[in-house]
């Protein structure tokens, strides 16, 4: 057994581990308490931490479904090193979310047969809950083909067009869940589905860079050729870019907020002034934009490894302020709640991040020792990429392919 | 059929708060988790300070936004009475139908609770319901959320569906001074001791709320929602008044 294959081991063993240690416990909390373990509750807190980790992972997973899809569809060859790992853990990444959301809900089982058996059309999480039952098997059917040793990116493109057009319908139902509550200003906007869109884009860039980069032991000496091109080449330049997008969204949101007089967006001016918010703004995602942005460090791994831990941890932040900041005001004067509602997650909520997180990297490591999520299909099948630009002339015009 | 709505006339109510007391006794409520709540709050700043109240039911909207989030169709609209219901054998507790409430009147039961000792504990219950109170009302049709709730799905207030459904049709006000019709009165209703609470079809032009609300220029709470509660607050009176909607729409001529 190589070096590689070692540590994967023990990165499967230790996430095993964690995930039985925490779901024992969280399901011992449940058995115990019921939901009382939470620390939601009936004066306007409905949806907790375990709704920002089921999202969290939900719209990592669609990310990188939609970094998988477009690259099959537009990328070419120049992605194919990072192809299957995405696909992958869009895979792995759902299932933890799902296995939280699970734990969350009333009656989970029920909700098997009750949602796609109402045909509650008016309503998005009916359409989010189809939306997301096609995407999983378009996701599985993309992963089984690319397990045989001979697969090209033209034979998966009708596949890859199939699961972009269902992660993006998955990314923007999950954003009009908010951004239809009208009555609630911090969520309601109609460009939610587009920031969500762009949220979840820059989310599985994140975890590719830093998932690619445990898939071999955190050595950057170990990794592929092609995968030394992608991360030194269109790569870096993308998560700089999908962060920079993503900052535009959050500062512009929270400039209309803090001016707006509108209610219920009085809750900005609690949430641009918690350490929370900064640390958010600027350690998880100015830094690592600054560090991308610099020739100098661009391509450096570990550069690319401690943003992409950055961005990661920005992006959970930015979904718990997002979610919880739309409940924190009360719905009118009186409701027993005369400030600003208060939340905090409890420690079953925390082992419930851990439970996603665990279950997430059992999947994970489980396809890295036995699906072989390095390997980029026949090399024979390969055509080797032009060099950016080379397509282009001197002068900028178009030369005749 | 009818389309039952409630006036509150909030220059009658005392805050007294026997409406909250009689909807918990009737419906079974657990302790602070009040279907019926009289919210407490005050305006201005001391010296000139003044304390308020507010009555606050469902208000069963016309147009429900509870209604139309549910994935599940747990939550629907009976198109006898214009009752908003919840069947407890299809929630699946995701609690959409809360955040998607603008006025609060929906409860997850399984939450911490809030007045202590939790009463589910004192009174457990063995046949997989919340609790066991010691006096338990003889309806239970979970179908339509009453009686006592399952673990793990939302309730709210059913405009006392188990007595107002069975008032003799045709009936343009359920008054509780009228000794025929008292069984059929919402027990909120029923009970309020300055007769601040009126319940009738809303349909009918000859009605006492309609007549109400057009002679008190009843208002509803929240109407930029787009939700058109089927309760009216009444409050001074004059013809001059705030406006309750931006723009009138084809389902709400006037
Ligand atoms: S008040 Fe809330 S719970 Fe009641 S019908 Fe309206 S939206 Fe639904
Ligand atoms: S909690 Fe129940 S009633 Fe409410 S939206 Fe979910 S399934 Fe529907
Ligand atoms: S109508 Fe019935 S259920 Fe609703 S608040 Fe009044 S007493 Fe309670």
């Amino acid at each position: 057994m190589n070096t590689v294959k070692t540590k994967q081991t023990g990165i499967l063993s230790v996430a095993l581990i964690g995930f039985l240690v925490s779901a024992g416990l969280v399901l011992d909390n449940l058995a115990q308490y019921g939901h009382a373990a939470l620390n939601t509750n009936n004066l306007g807190i409905s949806w907790g931490f375990p709704i920002v980790v089921y999202d969290y992972f939900l719209l990592t997973s669609t990310g990188l479904a939609m970094l998988a899809s477009l690259a099959i569809v537009f990328g070419g060859e120049t992605f194919r090193p990072v192809i299957k790992r995405a696909v992958w853990l869009a895979l792995a990444g759902l299932a933890g979310g799902v296995a939280v959301l699970f734990l969350e809900l009333g009656h989970p089982l029920r909700a098997l047969w009750a949602i796609p058996f109402s045909f509650a059309f008016s309503s998005p999480l009916y359409w989010k809950v189809m939306c997301v039952s096609f995407y999983v098997l378009s996701l599985l059917i993309l992963m089984a083909r690319m397990l045989k040793s001979h697969w090209t990116i033209a034979e998966l493109r009708i596949n890859g067009i199939v699961t972009l057009v269902l992660a993006l319908g998955v990314t923007s139902i999950a954003g009009v869940v908010y951004g239809s509550q009208s009555f609630r200003p911090f969520w309601a906007s109609g460009d939610i589905p587009i920031a969500f869109i762009f949220e979840s884009l820059l989310g599985g860039l994140a975890f590719i860079f830093f998932f690619t980069y445990l898939a071999y032991a955190f050595n950057p000496a170990a990794l592929p050729t092609g995968v030394k091109r992608l991360f030194t080449g269109p790569l870096p330049r993308l998560l700089a870019l999908a962060i920079f997008v993503h900052l535009l969204f959050v500062l512009a949101r929270m400039a209309s907020g803090l001016y707006g007089n509108l209610e219920g967006l009085q809750v900005w001016h609690h949430v641009a002034t918690s350490p929370l918010f900064y640390a958010e703004i600027l350690l998880g995602l100015v830094l690592p934009l600054v560090l991308l942005m610099r020739p100098g460090t661009r391509n450096n791994p570990w550069v690319q490894m401690l943003a992409s831990f950055l961005v990661m941890n920005a992006l959970l932040v930015s979904r718990y302020e997002y979610i919880l900041g739309g409940q924190l005001v009360p719905m009118f004067k009186g409701a027993w709640a005369p400030a600003l509602l208060s939340y905090f997650p409890s420690p079953t909520e925390w082992l419930m991040l851990l439970i996603a997180i665990f279950l997430s990297n059992t999947f994970n490591a489980l396809g890295e020792l036995f699906l072989g999520l390095s390997s980029e299909g026949d090399p024979s099948a390969r055509v080797e990429p032009e060099p950016l630009g080379a397509q282009w002339g001197e002068g900028g015009e178009r030369l005749a392919s | 059929m009818a389309k039952w709505g409630m006036v509150i006339d909030l220059d009658k109510c005392t805050g007294c708060q026997a409406c909250t007391t009689a909807c918990s006794m009737e419906n079974n409520r657990l302790p602070g988790e009040n279907w019926q709540d009289v919210l407490f709050y005050h305006e201005g700043t001391y010296p000139n300070v003044k304390l308020m109240w507010f009555p606050r039911p469902c208000m069963h909207c016309e147009n429900p936004s509870c209604v139309s989030v549910c994935p599940t169709k747990a939550t629907y609209k009976d198109p006898h009475g214009g009752f908003v219901l919840m069947d407890w054998n299809r929630c699946i507790g995701c609690k959409y139908c809360q955040v998607a409430c603008p006025y609060g009147v929906r409860f997850y039961v399984d939450e911490k609770a809030p007045v202590q000792p939790d009463i589910r504990t004192v009174f457990p219950s063995a046949d997989g319901r919340v609790w066991d109170p010691p006096y338990r009302g003889p309806q239970d049709d979970p179908g339509r959320g009453i009686g006592i709730q399952p673990h793990g799905v939302v309730s709210k207030c059913t405009f006392c569906y188990h007595r107002v459904s069975k008032a003799p049709a045709g009936i343009a006000d359920l008054d509780e001074d009228i000794p025929a019709l008292k069984e059929y009165v919402p027990a909120c209703v029923r009970t309020c001791a300055p007769k601040a609470r009126f319940f009738g079809d809303l349909d009918n032009p000859e009605s006492t709320v309609n007549k109400l609300i057009a002679d008190k220029s009843g208002v509803r709470l929240k109407d930029e929602t787009g939700n058109k509660p089927q309760v009216y607050y009444l409050s001074g009176g004059a013809a001059a008044s705030v406006p309750s909607l931006r723009s009138m729409t084809p389902s709400d001529p006037a």
